[in-house]
C-alpha cells in the first residue's frame, strides 16, 4: 500500500546556538527539534520497507528506523503517544537514544545511504532519535515504558558483575537486568558514565541526561559501586566467586603520549586530563569548583578525532586561540562531521600535515612552542584505508602555552593485567563470537575489545554479551536443576 | 553511597586525623597505597594515605596536612557523623616487601604518616627499621605509634620562628633533614633509605644519599586526579620513560627519578590553588564563623 508522498527535498533545521554566544559558557550547542518540527522532519522519510532500508542496514544496532519515524506522523495529534509508540520501537535495539542521537557519527551509519540523499537532504535521523528521547524524558514517558516493563520481570536468582559503567557496561547491565539478573556495576571513578561522563563535554551531551538513564538503571534494581576499582579493590578471581558471570566494559582509559623530548613540561596536558577536569569536576567553574586547570592564550591541539575536537572546543571556550595540529590531511579527520564543523565555526584553526617531534620549554618547566615536521602523504593507503604519510624533513615551530594531546588511548592498564586474561598486542581484550574471553563466565565488549570506538559499537557488544551471559547462565541454570 | 566519618581529632597544629569507614579499602590496603578522597560535591579528588586500618572492623584512618583550599575545607566543615561523598581505592602499588636488612626511614612534615604502615611492615618483616621524623615541632605526630612499631624513631623537630612564611619553613626543613642524614649516614652503615616528603626535600635528602651510594626508594607526590591511570596527570620521569605515578608507583627508585622535573610539576597550579584558598577564607569570615 504505497502511500504516495511529497518529496521534501531539504531537511528541517535544528535549533543552534549561534558561534558567538556559543563559545561563552558550556551549554548545549544543538537545541534539538520541538514536536511540531520533528513532525515535519518525519514526514519527508520516504518510509522504505523493513528489508530493504539502508539506513536500518547502516545503523550498527539496527533501530528500525521508518518504524520509529513513522509514529511521529501517524500520531501527530497526540504528542505523548506518538513519543511513546516511537520510544518503544527505539528501545528495541538500543537503550541510550538521548546519546546516540547526540554523539553518532550518523554521516557514516544510519544517515550514510539514507535513499531521500539521492534526491535531496538525508533524514535528520539522529536528531530524530534525540527528539524522541528528550521528549520522552522531559514528560516522564520514558519512566513511564519502563514501569510498564519492570513488573514483567522474572527474577532468575544469578548474580552478574560489571566492571565499568561506560556505555558498553550500562547497555550490559539494563538488558540483564530486564532479563531478570541481579547486576551489580563496579566504577572505578565517582560518576557513573565513562567518557558520557568525563570525556564529552557539557556543550555537546549535557551530563543530566546521562544522570536520568543512570537513574533508570538504578529503577531497575542495578547496584552501582562507585569507587571500586576491579583490579585493586577487588580481584577478577574474587568477583568470580560472588557472581555468576562477569562483563567488562572497562574501556581504553590509557591515553597516548607523544614519543616526543619535552612531554612532561607543565602546560602539557592528555586530552583526558583536560576534559576530566573540564566536564567531570567542573574546572570552567573554578573556583566556585575546587579542581583547577590552566588555559593559555595559546592552545594547540595535536590530533583530529572527536577526542580532539571536544578539547579544542572546550579550550575556546576559556577564550583561548585554538589551532588543531593533524599529522594528516583533511580529508583523513575522523571526527563526526558536526563537531568539526561547529569547531571551524567557532575559530578553531586546522593547520595539517604536520608532526610534534619537540616540546619545547621555559626555564620554569613551562611548555612555550612545538617543534613540528611537516609530513607528505603518499598514495597507498593504510589498513584503515587513511592515506600513509612521511616526513619531509623540513621543520616548523609554533608557540603554544597549553598543549593537550588527543592522539588516542589503549585499553585500561589496570583490567588488562588480570591473571589468565587473553589480551592481543595492543593490550585489547580477546574474545570468541559470543564476547566471551579467554575466561570462561568472562565476557567483555566496547573498547576493551576494540580499542578506542563509538558509544554505539559499546552499546552494542553490551546488548550483545548481555544475550551470550543469558545463555550462558540459562545452561548453568539448567545444569544445577539437573 | 558516603563513608562515615567515626571520629575526628586534630593531632598536632594542623594535622587532622580521620577514621572512615571504608570497608572495601580496609579489606583491600597494603602499605604504601592510597585512596583518593572527595568530599565536597564540588570538591577536588585528593590522594591521601590510610595510615591505620581493620580490615574486620571496616575502617581507616587519614592523617591530613591542613596546606590549601581542600584539607582546609574538610578540617572545617567535616564533623564525626558525617560523610565524605568518596574513598576510591586502594590505589597504587604497595611497598616491596622484603628483608633488605637495616633501614632508614624518613617522613618530611606529613610524609611521616605514609611512612608509618611502611615501616611497620617492614619491622615486622624482620628488617630492622629506624624512622626519622623531621618536622616543625608544633607539628610532631605519630610518635608513640612510632616507637611502638620500629626499632627506633628519631625526631628531628624545629621550632617555629616569628615571621617565618611558607618558605623559610621549607628551607629550615630541608637544612634539618640534609643535616640528620648526613650524620647519620656517616655514622652507622644503612642498606636501604625510603622518603616521603615534599619533593623539594626529597630531592636534597637524595643528594646527599648518593654521596654515600646506598639504595634509596621514594613515595612520589605528582599531582593526581584519577588514580586509575586514566588522566596521565601524575606523569613523571624516571629512568628515561614516562611513568605514572598511581599505577606504576607511587614507590620509586631515587636514583631514577627526574627531580627537577617533578618540582616543576607539582607547582605547577600553585596561583590558582592560592586563589581559591584566598576565597574560601574570605568566604568563611564574611560568613561569620
Ligand atoms: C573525548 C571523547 C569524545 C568522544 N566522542 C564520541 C562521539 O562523538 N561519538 C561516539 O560514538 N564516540 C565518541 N567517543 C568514543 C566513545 O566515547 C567510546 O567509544 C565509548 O565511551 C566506549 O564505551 P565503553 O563503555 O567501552 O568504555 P568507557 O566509556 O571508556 O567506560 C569505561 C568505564 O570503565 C571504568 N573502568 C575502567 N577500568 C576499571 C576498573 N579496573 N574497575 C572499575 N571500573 C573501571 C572507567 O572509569 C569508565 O567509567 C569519544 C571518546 C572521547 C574520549
Ligand atoms: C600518593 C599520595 C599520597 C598522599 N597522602 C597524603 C596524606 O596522607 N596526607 C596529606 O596531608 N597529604 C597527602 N598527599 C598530598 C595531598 O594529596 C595534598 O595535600 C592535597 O591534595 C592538598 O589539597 P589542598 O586543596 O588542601 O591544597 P592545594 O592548595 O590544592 O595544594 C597544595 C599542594 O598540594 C599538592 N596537591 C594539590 N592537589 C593535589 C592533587 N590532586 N594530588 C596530589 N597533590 C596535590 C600540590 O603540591 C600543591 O602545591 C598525598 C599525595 C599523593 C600523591
Ligand atoms: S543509534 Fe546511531 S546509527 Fe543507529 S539510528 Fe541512532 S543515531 Fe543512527
Ligand atoms: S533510508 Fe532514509 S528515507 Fe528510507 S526509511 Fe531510512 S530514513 Fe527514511
Ligand atoms: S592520576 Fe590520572 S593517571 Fe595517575
Amino acid at each position: 500500500m504505497a502511500v504516495k508522498r511529497k518529496i521534501i527535498k531539504e531537511r528541517v533545521p535544528t535549533i543552534e546556538r549561534p558561534p558567538e554566544e556559543r563559545i561563552h559558557d558550556f551549554r548545549e550547542v544543538d537545541l534539538g527539534y520541538t514536536f511540531e518540527l520533528a513532525v515535519k522532519e518525519a514526514e519527508r522519510c520516504l518510509q522504505c520497507p523493513y528489508d530493504y532500508a539502508p539506513c536500518i542496514k547502516g545503523c550498527p544496532v539496527h533501530i528500525n528506523i521508518p518504524g520509529f519515524i513513522s509514529k511521529l506522523v501517524e500520531y501527530r495529534d497526540n504528542p505523548d503517544k506518538a513519543v511513546k509508540e516511537a520510544l518503544n520501537i527505539i528501545w528495541a535495539c538500543n537503550s541510550l537514544p538521548a546519546t546516540t542521537g547526540r554523539v553518532c557519527p550518523q554521516e557514516d551509519q544510519c544517515e550514510m545511504n539514507c535513499v531521500m540523499g539521492k534526491v535531496g537532504d538525508k533524514i535528520n535521523i539522529g536528531k530524530l532519535e534525540r527528539f524522541v528521547a528528550d521528549y520522552a524524558r522531559e514528560h516522564g514517558i520514558d519512566e513511564e515504558l519502563l514501569f510498564e516493563i519492570i513488573p514483567r520481570i522474572e527474577k532468575k536468582g544469578q548474580r552478574v558483575a560489571i566492571i565499568g559503567a561506560g556505555p558498553a557496561g550500562l547497555t550490559a547491565a539494563g538488558e540483564l537486568a530486564k532479563l531478570g539478573y541481579d547486576v551489580t556495576i563496579y566504577e572505578a571513578l565517582h560518576a557513573a558514565g565513562g567518557v558520557l561522563m568525563y570525556g564529552i563535554p557539557e556543550f555537546r551531551l549535557p551530563k543530566e541526561i546521562v544522570e536520568k538513564e543512570i537513574e533508570k538503571l538504578r529503577k531497575l534494581g542495578v547496584r552501582i559501586l562507585t569507587d571500586h576499582i576491579v583490579g585493586k579493590t577487588i580481584t577478577m578471581e574474587e568477583l568470580l566467586e560472588e557472581y555468576d558471570a562477569v562483563f567488562i566494559g572497562s574501556g581504553a582509559g590509557t591515553p597516548r603520549l607523544v614519543r616526543a623530548p619535552g612531554i612532561n613540561l607543565n602546560g602539557i596536558y592528555t586530552a583526558n586530563e583536560f576534559l576530566t577536569r573540564v566536564n567531570l569536576m567542573k574546572a570552567y567553574l573554578f573556583p566556585e569548583y575546587d579542581t583547577p586547570v590552566k588555559v593559555g592564550k595559546k592552545v594547540i591541539v595535536i590530533g583530529a578525532g572527536n577526542t580532539g575536537m571536544d578539547a579544542a572546543r572546550s579550550a575556546r571556550r576559556f577564550g583561548a586561540e585554538v589551532t588543531i595540529a593533524y599529522r594528516r590531511g583533511p580529508e583523513d579527520v575522523s571526527a563526526r562531521e558536526e563537531e568539526v564543523h561547529h569547531a571551524k565555526e567557532e575559530g578553531i584553526k586546522f593547520e595539517y600535515f604536520i608532526n610534534p617531534v619537540e616540546f619545547i620549554g621555559d626555564e620554569n618547566g613551562n611548555v612555550k612552542a612545538i617543534k613540528f615536521e611537516k609530513m607528505r602523504a603518499l598514495d597507498e593507503r593504510d589498513s584503515r584505508g587513511k592515506r600513509k604519510i612521511v616526513g619531509t624533513g623540513e621543520y616548523v615551530t609554533l608557540e603554544a602555552d597549553t598543549v593537550i594531546i588527543a592522539i588516542g588511548k589503549h585499553p585500561n592498564r589496570l583490567i588488562i593485567n588480570t591473571p589468565g586474561l587473553e589480551v592481543d598486542r595492543r593490550g585489547k581484550v580477546v574474545v570468541d563470537e559470543n564476547l566471551m574471553t579467554s575466561i570462561p563466565g568472562v565476557f567483555a565488549g566496547g573498547d576493551a575489545i576494540r580499542g578506542e570506538a563509538t558509544v554505539i559499537l559499546a552499546m552494542g557488544d553490551g546488548r550483545r554479551a548481555a544475550k551470550s551471559i543469558h545463555e550462558y547462565l540459562t545452561k548453568k541454570r539448567a545444569g544445577q536443576n539437573a | 553511597m558516603g563513608y562515615r566519618i567515626l571520629d575526628k581529632k586534630e593531632l598536632a597544629m594542623n594535622e587532622v586525623w580521620y577514621k572512615i569507614h571504608a570497608p572495601h579499602v580496609a579489606k583491600k590496603v597494603q602499605p604504601g597505597q592510597f585512596v583518593i578522597v572527595r568530599a565536597f560535591p564540588n570538591g577536588e579528588r585528593i590522594p591521601l594515605t590510610p595510615v591505620t586500618w581493620d580490615r574486620e572492623e571496616g575502617w581507616i584512618t587519614l592523617v591530613t596536612f591542613v596546606r590549601g583550599k581542600t584539607t582546609l575545607r574538610m578540617a572545617n566543615e567535616l564533623k564525626p557523623g558525617d560523610e565524605l561523598l568518596n574513598v576510591a581505592g586502594p590505589l597504587g602499588n604497595p611497598a616491596p616487601m622484603k628483608k633488605f636488612g637495616k633501614i632508614l626511614a624518613i617522613g618530611l612534615i606529613t610524609g611521616m604518616v605514609e611512612v608509618f604502615p611502611i615501616a611497620k611492615a617492614w619491622q615486622e618483616f624482620g628488617n630492622d627499621v629506624t624512622t626519622l621524623h623531621v618536622t616543625p615541632n608544633p607539628m610532631v605526630i605519630l610518635k608513640e605509634d612510632f616507637e611502638k612499631a620500629v626499632s627506633r624513631h628519631i625526631v628531628e623537630g624545629y621550632d617555629l620562628q616569628p615571621g617565618w612564611g611558607m618558605q623559610e619553613i621549607a628551607q629550615e626543613l630541608v637544612r634539618r633533614a640534609v643535616t640528620k642524614v648526613r650524620e647519620l649516614l656517616e655514622s652507622e652503615h644503612w642498606d636501604l633509605v625510603f622518603i616521603v616528603g615534599p619533593a623539594g626535600g626529597q630531592k636534597a635528602v637524595f643528594e646527599v644519599v648518593r654521596e654515600y651510594g646506598i639504595p634509596m626508594e621514594a613515595d612520589l607526590h605528582p599531582i593526581m586526579v584519577d588514580g586509575t591511570g586514566m588522566c596521565g596527570s601524575c606523569r613523571v620521569t624516571v629512568g628515561g620513560e614516562v611513568k605514572f605515578a598511581c599505577i606504576d608507583g607511587p614507590g620509586f627508585n631515587a636514583y631514577k627519578v627526574d627531580w627537577d622535573e617533578l618540582i616543576h610539576r607539582v607547582g605547577f597550579y600553585t596561583d590558582l590553588e592560592r586563589k581559591a584558598l584566598e576565597e574560601y577564607l574570605k568566604a568563611i569570615r564574611g560568613g561569620g564563623q
